[in-house]
């Protein structure tokens, strides 16, 4: 019996078409769901049931953040200083994190004496928040970049080691005996094999290790700070302007999320040859 | 073989030797520093009298146990709400598409905010009672519970829906009996991951505003440059940490048994 293509690709389309129109259908559905959250938000505050003056209207929230692109009161800065300030921060604390961190971790992985020397400290360190380092950082460097980015070091070096590690850990015995047959070294081995198949969880260390210096952030610049959106928060919660307090929340937010899309994207050009099988 | 195998007496002493130097080497570093710098550091002997001197004269009237208490009260009140409403919303969101539409798009507009960056305006909101600390913690272990169970709900294979369906079960036969068995470890990651941040987000709260608690011990021992107090407090918490950490692995073992090999 002849296939019957043509019905076939009638079939397939077809299904195609619903799903797209599904597809079609859930976007305009949670825009919807957006859309009605926010309405709500702006009726319940502008209806007077809550307080203005403890939460503000979405569309006084969009205007103070408009605001805040040219404007310095009430923390001194406008919005793009206080950006700058905390991505400085931020990033120092998480890059070096990154270049420490991944080397240690998948060189305690490969080599078992290193393993043995370097696992017992990192496990007397591990368990302790970075929060919890705060005060001490604060004692020993103050309260400039520095300080700032070594407890941002602390809550991004952690889950940086443990990824490497397991990754490199879980190479298959079979590729390592692959290559000692055809006679590669130790070192050759670690860095051909070892190292690219670690990647994907090097990569979900890194995910992890940017959302907590992310959130870390805020922590250390609500403590001690001069510029910052984490300053910027704290400052609008002793003046009482929640509007402040909320956009840079948003603000913090949505960098939060365009990093870590950032990084979806470097992960994807990294680890391209993973989903061609 | 058998000589590749055994490892020669050299080999082994190193084996055994390298932790204990490593922990030492930790401990000189700490005796060192602090020696030369004892208003940076306390050295070890400095912790250790103070811990006692806790015990001896207990800080606003209650003892380093009772400040953790405090502490693992506030954690386990919210995680129990997060866990009820969280692994509810989750189970939601990755079953239902129109669901995960309407409420996934609300939830994803949230989630990216850090849950310490909340600290201000529920503070301005609920004042600096237990009510807003609870809600804090709520908030950063909320998260993880429903990233957690919407994917592992959703990641379930479809045919062994369809052969719930198959057999005639109707939807909630097949969640319940199918989908949130396999999706239980995923769930359980989502509870791991609320502990420790639970743990973390709570010290957070006590350090902004707080009478009891350990992270109400470090911002009194740093405001009155007691940094031994802070030590104790800061190792008390690595210690508890720790033990829920283990306490959660020993539990997912006999909640999720067939995950483990």
């Amino acid at each position: 019996m002849p296939l019957d293509t043509k019905h076939l690709e009638a079939l397939q389309q077809q299904w195609k078409g619903k799903q797209r129109k599904d597809n079609i259908k859930y976007f305009m559905m949670g825009a919807t769901g957006i859309f009605v959250f926010l309405l709500i938000w702006q009726l319940v505050v502008k209806s007077g049931l809550v307080n203005e003056k403890m939460l503000p209207a979405p569309t006084t929230i969009l205007q103070t953040l408009l605001y805040k692109v040219n404007n310095k009161p009430p923390d001194g800065n406008v919005l793009l200083v206080n950006i700058l300030a905390s991505l400085q921060v931020a990033l120092s604390g998480f890059f070096s994190a990154i270049i420490i961190g991944i080397p240690l971790g998948l060189f305690m992985g490969w080599w078992k004496y290193a393993d043995r020397f370097i696992r017992p400290i990192f496990e007397l360190i591990r368990p302790i928040p970075p929060i919890a380092w705060i005060p001490l950082v604060v004692v020993w460097m103050g309260i400039g970049l520095k300080a700032k980015a070594l407890i941002i070091f602390f809550t991004a070096f952690v889950p940086c080691v443990i990824n490497s590690y397991t990754g490199i850990k879980l190479t298959s015995q079979t590729l390592i005996n692959v290559s000692k047959t055809f006679g590669a070294k130790n070192f050759e081995i670690f860095y051909k094999v070892g190292i690219p198949s670690a990647l994907p969880m090097v990569f979900a260390g890194i995910r992890v290790a940017l959302g907590n210096a992310w959130s870390t952030l805020v922590a250390a610049e609500m403590l001690a700070a001069s510029a910052g959106l984490g300053y910027m928060i704290q400052l609008g919660r002793t003046v009482a302007r929640p509007d402040i307090v909320i956009v840079g929340m948003v603000v913090i937010g949505a960098i939060g999320a365009v990093l870590s899309a950032l990084l979806s994207s470097l992960e994807k050009y990294f680890l391209r040859w993973k989903s061609v099988r | 073989m058998d000589v590749q195998k055994k490892k020669t007496s050299l080999q082994l002493i190193l084996w055994w030797s390298l932790p204990v130097l490593a922990v030492g080497l930790v401990i000189v570093a700490w005796v060192l520093f602090s020696a030369n710098n004892p208003r940076l550091m306390p050295g070890p002997m400095a912790v250790i009298q103070r811990l006692i001197k806790v015990f001896e004269k207990p800080i606003a009237k209650t003892s380093l146990f009772g400040h953790a208490w405090a502490s693992l009260k506030r954690v386990l009140t919210a995680l129990l709400l997060a866990w009820t409403i969280g692994i509810a919303l989750g189970i939601l969101i990755g079953w239902n598409r129109a669901c995960k539409a309407i409420l996934g798009s609300i939830f994803e507009l949230i989630r990216p905010i850090p849950p310490i960056a909340w600290i201000p305006i529920v503070i301005m909101w609920f004042g600096i009672g237990e009510f807003p600390k609870v809600l804090i913690v709520f908030i950063g272990t909320f998260v993880p519970l429903v990233i957690n169970t919407a994917a592992g709900i959703s990641m379930v294979d479809k045919i062994n829906v369809d052969v719930g369906k198959m057999f005639g079960g109707n939807n909630w036969q097949i969640l319940r009996s199918i989908v949130i068995p396999t999706a239980l470890p995923s769930i359980f990651a989502g509870i791991r991951t609320s502990v420790s941040s639970g743990w973390t987000t709570v010290l957070a709260a006590e350090m902004i505003a707080a009478q009891k608690g350990l992270g109400a011990l470090v911002t009194r021992g740093w405001q009155g440059s007691d940094m031994a107090l802070v030590l104790v407090a800061v190792i008390t918490i690595a210690i508890i940490g720790s033990l829920l950490a283990i306490f959660l692995s020993v539990l997912e073992k006999v909640v999720c048994p067939w995950k483990s090999n």
